[in-house]
């Protein structure tokens, strides 16, 4: 039997694509070809036709590596960009920065947490609590999207990712600012604070959020395995 | 009103339509839609491939490996909620251009 994954990289070498893609798309053809020249074989064609057939499949090999790079680098990559990241992403923040809101307005305050010696840090456990939730649920929709593996987790941890961005932000612009109106604003003191206190409003709110999309990314893979079955 | 793109929408329906009853991999999708179309529609491989990866490039397809009892790895195919949403117009167009053909046949007929 001929080596049809060797035939499939000969003739879409050079087809510029990532490595990992690439690789995907011979072993998807490659697995095209042998099913393909199985059948042939089952339905009692002589090996020689059955490899002749199987090759009809494809008149132009350069006509298709031009098909398969123009079909992987189309559709709408700012629409889907919306979908995959930015909708679920924001929605994780809005509804967690909500549900934070409310648990202070119903008493459920931050509480002083002390560390490694004199170090302390605020944490709000029950809003902890619930953030595995709400990462899920950007994982969740980011994959019902098509996302991938990064994508869903950046979706589902991008409430703490853009924090994170905002307060480092503060540096840069805090610094500008002094420059401009020529005195201290005092930003940067700000923002230490804020860094210092990263470990209860980031580091831990982020990885509670990427429990949950790690959660749903595996409750995925296994559906995904488990329907394979069936599929045959 | 008929879309333009309405020619390259003919492989899309078919895929879809094909989908819609269930996941499937290339070869075994391209092998369903010669069947139920008794021969009228055959995907080669390179016709089908590039059209599986823009159609998944714009959301309405998902592939995913996955491990056949024989141990096989194959990409399998199925519908996401955008493609499933995509099905209904499409059909709708094809029945108004097939409409539109037979009214048309008639005519020069009579």
């Amino acid at each position: 039997m001929p080596d049809w994954r060797e035939i499939v990289s000969k003739g879409l070498s050079g087809l510029k694509l990532g490595a990992g893609e690439k690789e995907e798309v011979h072993a998807e053809l490659a697995a095209h070809l042998e099913e393909s020249y199985e059948v042939f074989c089952k339905e009692g064609l002589p090996e020689k036709e059955a490899v002749h057939r199987t090759f009809e499949q494809v008149a132009d090999w350069q006509d298709l590596r031009r098909e398969i790079f123009i079909a992987k680098r189309s559709g709408h990559p700012m629409q889907k960009r919306v979908q995959q990241l930015w909708t679920p992403g924001f929605l994780t923040m809005a509804l967690s920065m909500i549900f934070l809101v409310t648990l202070q307005g119903l008493g459920f305050q931050a509480r002083v947490v002390s560390w490694n010696g004199p170090r302390t840090t605020l944490l709000n456990l029950p809003w902890l609590l619930s953030l595995p939730f709400f990462g899920a649920l950007g994982a969740y929709l980011s994959s019902r999207a098509g996302g991938s593996r990064r994508t869903v987790l950046l979706a589902s941890t991008f409430p703490a990712l853009a924090l994170t961005g905002a307060f480092l932000s503060m540096f840069p612009i805090g610094f500008a600012m002094e420059r401009i109106i020529g005195r201290r604003v005092g930003f940067s003191i700000v923002a230490t604070t804020l860094l210092r206190d990263g470990i209860g409003w980031l580091l831990v709110p982020g990885a509670a959020l990427l429990a949950g999309g790690v959660l749903v990314n595996l409750l995925f893979s296994g559906r995904t395995s488990s329907q394979s079955t069936a599929v045959g | 009103m008929i879309g333009a793109g309405i020619k390259r929408g003919t492989a899309e329906l078919a895929i879809l339509s094909v989908l819609e009853e269930g996941p499937l991999h290339g070869y075994e999708m391209a092998r369903r839609i010669e069947e139920q179309t008794k021969g009228a529609l055959r995907f080669t491989l390179a016709a089908l491939y590039p059209m599986l990866y823009r159609m998944e490039q714009r959301g309405w397809i998902r592939g995913a490996w996955e491990t056949s009892p024989s141990g096989r790895r194959k990409r399998c195919y199925r519908l996401t909620p955008a493609g499933k949403k995509k099905l209904s117009p499409l059909r709708k167009e094809w029945a108004e251009l097939f409409g539109a053909l037979k009214r048309l046949t008639k005519a020069a007929h009579a």
